[in-house]
């Protein structure tokens, strides 16, 4: 349907826009946003047609990018024109697409949709933020492109002492969306919560962020662990009410997600990825959106076996 | 609030109505379809079908629509089939709605009269007529209110949608809340916007009911306004709407009561009765034989009549009156024995083979049995014009001016020429079932069966019925078998009586010998019990 090419029509212009400043209105999470100017997010010109040359398969088409659109800084539409998708995923998406001839345009689904949309072939790839573990590369391939860094948000003043996933969540409530890695790592504690004579932890599952956030803010639950810069921005925005407890690690990687069946695809992405990383396009983009630059990972490939 | 007010006139929401109506469009559209389809199954008379409609209904009402929707989108593309999302969404909805239409229909069919149904059986109309002429027409009224509602439910359905990444209004007003954090303005605006868009649904239905209302159209104008729920106005009685439905009051001269009585005299039946044993066969019954499960309905009955003749069936409740004129109409099957109508063998072709009901309808048709039922059996939606009319343009494929003129002349004759344009509900009871006997007259009938004609009547209108079927009988020699309980009637008009106990004719005679002198000492005792009584003959 033209429907959803819609954003992608527009992509052009947002390009353009890209261009100017982009100043985003308090409510948006990442407050000052600097957009670098186009020519530094190019990839090597002469890389990239080379390897157009060597995976010409994907020059000149349209690819339909599977986003869980919830996640500021990352993925979400831009409230100045809600046709448009912002952030950190989509622009590097665009690098990625650019150097080897496609264009993209957004199917917004649940997180839990993703993988699922991808193998169904309702999309082309996923770059949402997705953690890659060996469980999900069962639907799909990674190509993995950033650390993960997890920040846990309380309410303000931080009322249960919740200072990471451990003890301390013994008895809390915590708000997740459905199928993020966090879930698993919770339910882990149940048992030791159990052996320590403590209450359970419990998961509320929700399908976005923003029904994560509200969750706390509702007094339903006490804890949302998920990327850092999600909870920067959260706090951003409600600042009075809701705080960064603390960061912790997670030992997973953010990775592109590509049809299993499809190495070919996987390799270009792959090889396209590395060249606009080398051109310094990956960095710029972590800036531009105000992300930690320590996020900046080379690429991997991850995939089931 | 400004907030609020931002997101309520922001395009981006408003364009997502769009979608949103499309998925409900083809969720609704769709469902209709599939839902004529499963009702048409489930109504079959092809076992297979209906079992294939209940399966699929089992099975599409049973699951949750959240999970019809991932299937149409994210399965179906593994057998090949890669629908873009709203189409997905549509089929999904569509899918889900149709078994909820499909009852809707079945109910809105199950609950038109089947008393309609059989006289439009009766005049001949093939199941496609009677469907289209009678059983929709009624069926699609009472069916509004339902439709109405699932128009809603579809609607808010649709947001569902959202999991397959359409981009209807509950998607994009959460993806607008993740980004912005404005989650309760966005959240009242997209919530207002659903509430304008049911609410626009609900004026539609109360339209269409204000457009299809029967007594919209004569008599005093219901406004819309009758529609809004804290109005109370009397759907039923309608003693004003039947007061302004008569055109003129009763003129006196059509009250057939007024009329001295038109008994024959002793010679006049003698002669008769000659004239008619030299006439052809009309109806023949042998050996006619029905069962209900166990119980025998008919037992080998035998019965002649010839034409012009006037036969009258007597004899208690479950004697088999009913069923034996049903046979002849051939709106039931009999077990064994045959049916002649003209001559003509009812039921199989010229191969002797059965008839299908179509083209028993046909048959019905060309051999001329008109019929008369004990409720009068009108069509509710209809005038009584278009009652009369109706069958003669759809059945007969006589032209509206024609047929028209027919009606008119036929109501002229029953008296009633002053209420052409009456429903059937704003008729007193004698007066629906003059017209109903008109309507059977309409095609010219060879035969004419009256089923306990005025048992319906209070007892003040039983005179203006039996009155026009004497007429019938004595200026035009129309063949006629009433079964009745009206004995001094019966002794009246009638050529023959025939008493039937058991389902066979136990005594069968001219009719005031039988009546006056009965051998059997069951007709003897039934006519004793009969006299007792005091029905309502005795207001003569």
């Amino acid at each position: 349907m033209e429907r959803r090419e819609l954003p992608q029509a527009q992509r052009g212009t947002a390009r353009a826009t890209l261009l100017r400043k982009l100043a985003l209105g308090a409510s948006v999470a990442l407050g000052l946003v600097a957009a670098a100017p186009l020519g530094a997010q190019a990839a090597a010109p002469a890389a990239c047609a080379a390897l157009q040359e060597k995976y010409p398969d994907w020059k000149g088409k349209t690819l339909v990018n599977a986003i869980n659109p919830h996640t500021p800084g990352y993925e979400t539409i831009d409230p100045k024109d809600p046709s448009k998708y912002i952030g950190f995923d989509i622009d590097l998406g665009e690098a990625i697409g650019e150097c080897l001839g496609f264009k993209l345009t957004y199917k917004p689904v649940t997180f839990a949709a993703l993988l699922t949309t991808l193998a169904a072939g309702q999309a082309d790839i996923v770059i949402s933020d997705i953690y890659a573990t060996k469980e999900r590369a069962k639907a799909a391939d990674f190509i993995t492109y950033s650390k993960v860094f997890d920040g846990v948000l309380v309410a303000k003043g931080n009322p249960k002492g919740i200072n990471g996933i451990n003890m301390s969540m013994c008895g809390t409530a915590a708000a997740e969306n459905t199928g993020y890695v966090e879930v698993p790592l919770i339910q882990a504690l149940i048992p030791e919560c159990k052996k320590a004579g403590k209450a359970e932890p419990t998961i509320q599952l929700y399908d976005n962020n923003a029904n994560c956030i509200q969750a706390i803010l509702a007094g339903r639950a006490d804890t949302y662990i998920n990327d850092v810069n999600t909870v920067d921005s959260a706090v951003k925005a409600y600042p009075e009410k809701l705080e960064k407890a603390i960061a912790v690690t997670i030992p997973y990687s953010v990775g592109i997600a590509v049809p299993k069946d499809k190495p070919k695809f996987r390799d270009a992405v792959m090889a396209a990825l590395i060249e606009v990383q080398k051109a310094g396009t990956h960095m710029a983009l972590l800036k531009k959106h105000g992300l930690d630059v320590n996020n900046f990972k080379e690429p991997d490939i991850l995939t089931a076996d | 609030m400004s907030l609020f007010l931002h997101y309520l006139s922001m395009p981006y929401l408003l364009e997502g109505i769009e979608l949103t109506l499309e998925v409900t469009a083809l969720g609704l559209g769709g469902g209709l379809i599939l839902g004529l389809i499963l009702a048409g199954m489930q109504l079959s008379r092809f076992w297979l079908l209906a079992a294939i409609a209940r399966a699929y209904t089992v099975i599409f009402r049973g699951t949750p629509l959240i999970l019809q929707m991932v299937f149409a989108y994210d399965a179906l593309p593994h057998i090949g089939i890669k629908l873009p999302a709203v189409l997905a969404a549509g089929l999904a909805l569509a899918c889900n709605e149709a078994p909820f239409i499909a009852e809707m229909l079945r109910a809105g069919v199950l609950g038109v009269d089947r008393g309609q149904v059989t006289a439009g059986q009766a005049l001949g109309m093939t199941p496609r007529i009677l469907m289209w002429r009678v059983i929709a027409p009624q069926a699609i009224r009472t069916m509004i209110p339902a439709f109405g509602n699932e128009a809603v439910s579809a609607l808010k359905n649709s947001s569902l949608a959202s999991v397959v990444a359409v981009q209807e209004l509950t998607l994009r007003s959460t993806q607008l809340a993740s980004s912005t954090f404005d989650f309760f303005s966005i959240f009242f605006a997209s919530g207002l916007l659903y509430l304008v868009l049911t609410f626009a649904i609900s004026i539609i239905q109360l339209f269409i009911e204000w457009l299809l209302d029967l007594d919209r159209a004569k008599g005093r104008q219901r406004q819309l306004a009758d529609y809004l729920p804290w109005r109370r106005v009397d759907l039923t009685t309608k003693l004003e709407l039947a007061a302004a439905t008569a055109r003129d009051p009763e003129p006196v001269q059509a009250e057939p009561a007024d009329t001295p009585p038109l008994a024959l005299t002793r010679e006049e039946r003698i002669r008769r009765a000659a004239t008619i044993t030299r006439n052809n066969i009309a109806v023949e019954t042998k050996d006619l034989t029905k069962s209900y499960g166990a119980q025998k309905v008919l037992d080998g009955l035998d019965l002649t009549v010839r034409v012009g003749e006037v036969v009258a069936l007597l004899g208690p409740s479950g004697s088999g009156k009913s069923t034996l004129l049903r046979c002849i109409n051939h709106l039931e099957n009999w077990d064994a024995g045959t049916v002649r109508v003209g001559g003509r063998r009812l039921g199989f072709d010229e191969n002797g083979k059965r008839l299908s009901p179509r083209a028993i309808a046909n048959e019905r048709a060309s051999v001329g049995v008109g019929m008369v039922f004990q409720q009068f059996n009108l069509f509710a939606h209809l005038s009584a014009k278009e009652n009369i009319a109706g069958p003669l343009r759809w059945v007969h494929g006589m032209t509206r001016i024609d047929a028209d003129r027919r009606a008119t002349e036929l109501l002229d004759r029953v008296g009633l020429s002053h209420r052409a344009d009456a429903l059937p509900r704003h008729l007193s009871g004698g007066q629906q079932q003059r017209v109903a006997i008109a309507r059977a007259l309409a095609p010219n009938p060879s035969v004419l069966l009256l089923d306990e004609p005025t048992s319906a009547l209070d007892p003040e209108l039983v005179n203006e019925v039996l009155e026009v079927i004497r007429r019938l009988a004595i200026d035009d020699g129309l063949t006629m078998i009433i079964s009745t309980h009206q004995i001094r009637f019966a002794d009246e008009v009638a050529d023959r009586v025939a008493f039937l106990s058991g389902g066979t004719i136990i005594e069968e005679g001219p009719a005031h010998e039988v009546l006056s002198n009965p051998r059997n000492p069951l007709t003897a005792r039934f006519l004793n019990v009969m006299e007792a009584d005091k029905t309502p003959e005795t207001v003569r």
